[in-house]
């Protein structure tokens, strides 16, 4: 027994052993990742060339021995001395790496770890989800109201025959009867079902007269509100800022797209499609945008990208021009709608009135924006008075002047409390 | 028959009137629908009377938020005078922010504005993590070391021209929105007080016109 106690307990501490050697690894790697994520990923992608070049294959590129560690510590140092990394700067300058002087030897090489054993997580392009089952109620409801009224027919027919025959039974004379589509009460319930018919189409279509709901033109460059403001979370008011300060939201200038497109050149997230069907090739919009903007992506003094020179001495880039998008949701002339009194002031979301924009591959106009659409947001939206701080305190001077008149300070309120000698009164 | 098809055209009208969605539809009274005044973006050009919307006419009306040079907005700061190159740059970290003490309310603003413009790819925190991060590439930890020496005017001058890739923010905050965003990105910064003035250091490590304590 106590050979095979010796055995099984040998057994148990060498499976304890790898088991924590395991674990160590898995912490050293997991580490890298992290280490990886936090300090190189901004400028490094493991597989592909970024802002820097792509690390894995690295041990086969760079000069044997501790180059790498020399090289995190100060790059800059490298630079001035070294012909390897003067060749690297040649090639992805003029912006030096930063350094990571304080870096100690065992997290480089965790990193390192990290890169080399990376494998790209699937390929990416969308095996795509099944589209939801659409919801087929509606046909199934239609299908039966159909079988029912074929089998109410029949049963009619089969009726008016049988009818006849004990007619004859009985020697009942009775006139031919009239084929049904001579058959006055089947006529008069036809006209009455065209005309209900008929009725709801043109009153609808007259009151849709002018309101353009579900709007959704060609714009010139393929925009997808999905990609920008849903999948990569950028703030609806970064690009339409006027929303916040004035009565347009504003559609951003080119050199707003440009913030990002400078380096954002190639669309490599899921596929685009159309709304009949057609694939958008993101990359092709971007050029488009490069056109727009007289930017060159090989130009510049790096050939990394930069501005067309300005030659016909107008102020902008050759070829710039302003993007000419079609205006999807207009109101009359006689409506006055100021986006900031919402935004700002009434902190409503951008949803309320545009629908989910972070989730449409095309803007269309998702509310009527008819009067009694506003009219009744007004009548159920809450008004925030508190004077805690939060509020708007709108009624804060009138509380005050309520509160002064039952003190006795003052004995009524004149319109010039209320703001009546302000200039804009008058002169407007 | 006659009277079938004179339904039967009646239906065929109220359906053909709902087209598709790529052209707007029409419109009761085409000279209120579209303004005569002058409108940005607006559909029609609103010097002409039209209700064709393929007639465009002359030029539309489009801008940029830049002010009109040589004009300050009421309520902003005076503009920055130093010139968009190396020299400039260097010269930055001398100007100081005249944002010294901020209330709780406009701190909350610039962090509202942080979020908005630049936590996208700085990171709420300013980690360098935001959503866009990883496609943009080349974002700074504006909690590193080199940042947290970077004087406020050397930021001020990055974010009004940009840098690397990095693009100008000038037409997108007003001059006291970026000093007031300098002043809370030192709050994720963990509170270090920056080298300001003419004692600054420029950031070492991230400029490549190496620039020298001045």
């Amino acid at each position: 027994m106590s050979r095979y106690r010796k055995i099984v307990s040998k057994l148990v501490a060498s499976l304890l052993l790898t088991a924590v050697f395991s674990i160590n690894n898995n912490v050293l790697a997991a580490d890298g990742e992290a280490l990886f994520k936090a300090n190189c990923a901004s400028c490094h992608k493991v597989d592909k060339d970024f802002t820097g070049p792509a690390l894995q294959g690295w041990k086969d590129r760079v000069p044997e021995g501790d180059w790498i560690y020399q090289w995190m510590a100060s790059p800059a140092k490298m630079i001035d001395t070294d012909p390897y990394s003067q060749e690297l700067f040649k090639k992805w300058g003029p912006t030096k790496m930063t350094a990571f002087a304080s870096m100690p030897k065992e997290e480089i090489d965790a990193i390192f770890k990290y890169v080399d054993e990376y494998k790209p997580a699937g390929s990416g392009d969308g095996s795509a989800v099944a589209a939801p089952a659409e919801d087929q109620s509606t046909l199934w409801y239609g299908i039966l109201t159909l079988i029912f009224a074929l089998i109410g027919f029949v049963l009619l027919q089969v009726n008016s025959n049988l009818r006849k025959l004990s007619d004859e039974k009985e020697g009942i004379k009775r006139g031919e009867p009239v084929p049904f589509y001579r058959n006055k009460t089947y006529l008069m319930t036809a006209i009455l079902v065209l005309f209900a018919i008929g009725g709801y189409w043109t009153i609808n279509g007259a009151i849709g007269l002018g309101r353009h709901q579900n709007y959704e033109p060609v714009q010139p460059i393929f925009y997808s509100h999905k990609v920008h403001a849903g999948i990569n979370q950028i703030s609806c008011l970064y690009c339409h800022g006027g929303a916040q300060d004035s009565k347009h939201a504003g559609i951003p200038s080119v050199n707003v797209c440009m913030n990002c497109h400078m380096a954002v050149k190639e669309y490599t997230g899921e596929k685009l499609v159309r709304p009949d069907g057609t694939e958008v090739n993101g990359t092709a919009e971007i050029q488009k945008l490069y056109s727009y903007a007289g930017w060159d992506p090989n130009g510049g003094p790096e050939g990394k990208g930069g501005y067309n020179p300005d030659k016909n001495g107008d102020g902008v880039p050759d070829g710039a021009r302003p993007i000419e998008w079609v205006k999807i949701h207009n109101l009359p002339d006689h409506v006055y709608f100021n986006h900031s009194q919402h935004v700002k002031v009434g902190k409503q979301q951008c949803q309320t009135c545009h629908g989910n924009i972070q989730d449409m591959a095309e803007v269309k106009q998702f509310a009527d924006l008819s009067m009694g659409w506003c009219i009744n947001c007004h009548r159920q939206t809450k008004v925030d008075f508190n004077a805690d701080g939060k509020g708007n305190r709108f009624y804060s001077i009138y509380e005050k002047f309520h509160q002064d008149m039952k003190n006795g300070k003052m004995d009524s309120v004149t319109v010039e409390h209320i703001g009546g000698t302000e200039c804009q009164k008058c002169h407007y | 028959m006659y009277k079938f098809s004179a339904i039967a055209i009646i239906v065929l009208i109220a359906f053909s009137s709902c087209g598709d969605n790529r052209t707007p539809g029409r419109v009761y009274a085409p000279d209120m629908a579209y303004s005569r005044t002058y409108e940005a973006y607006d559909l029609l050009d609103s010097t002409k009377f039209t209700g064709d919307v393929l007639d465009k006419g002359g030029d539309k009306i489009y801008f940029n938020a830049q002010p009109v040079p040589g004009t300050i907005k009421r309520g902003d700061e005076f503009p920055y005078t130093l010139p968009h190159d190396s020299v400039g740059y260097k010269l930055s970290a001398s100007v100081a922010n005249p944002f010294v003490g901020m209330s709780s309310v406009e701190m909350m603003e610039a962090a509202r504005l942080y979020n908005i413009n630049c936590g996208v790819c700085h990171g709420e925190k300013g980690k360098a993590n935001g959503p866009m991060s990883g496609k943009v590439g080349g974002i700074v930890d504006l909690t590193l070391p080199a940042y947290v020496t970077m004087a406020d005017g050397t930021m001020f001058h990055s974010i009004t021209y940009g840098k690397n890739n990095m693009g100008s923010y000038a037409s997108q905050l007003t001059r006291k929105q970026r000093w007031q965003i300098i002043k809370y990105v030192r709050t994720l910064q963990g509170g270090v007080k920056p080298a300001t003035d003419s004692t600054a250091k420029a950031a070492p490590a991230v400029d490549s016109a190496t620039t020298t304590k001045n």
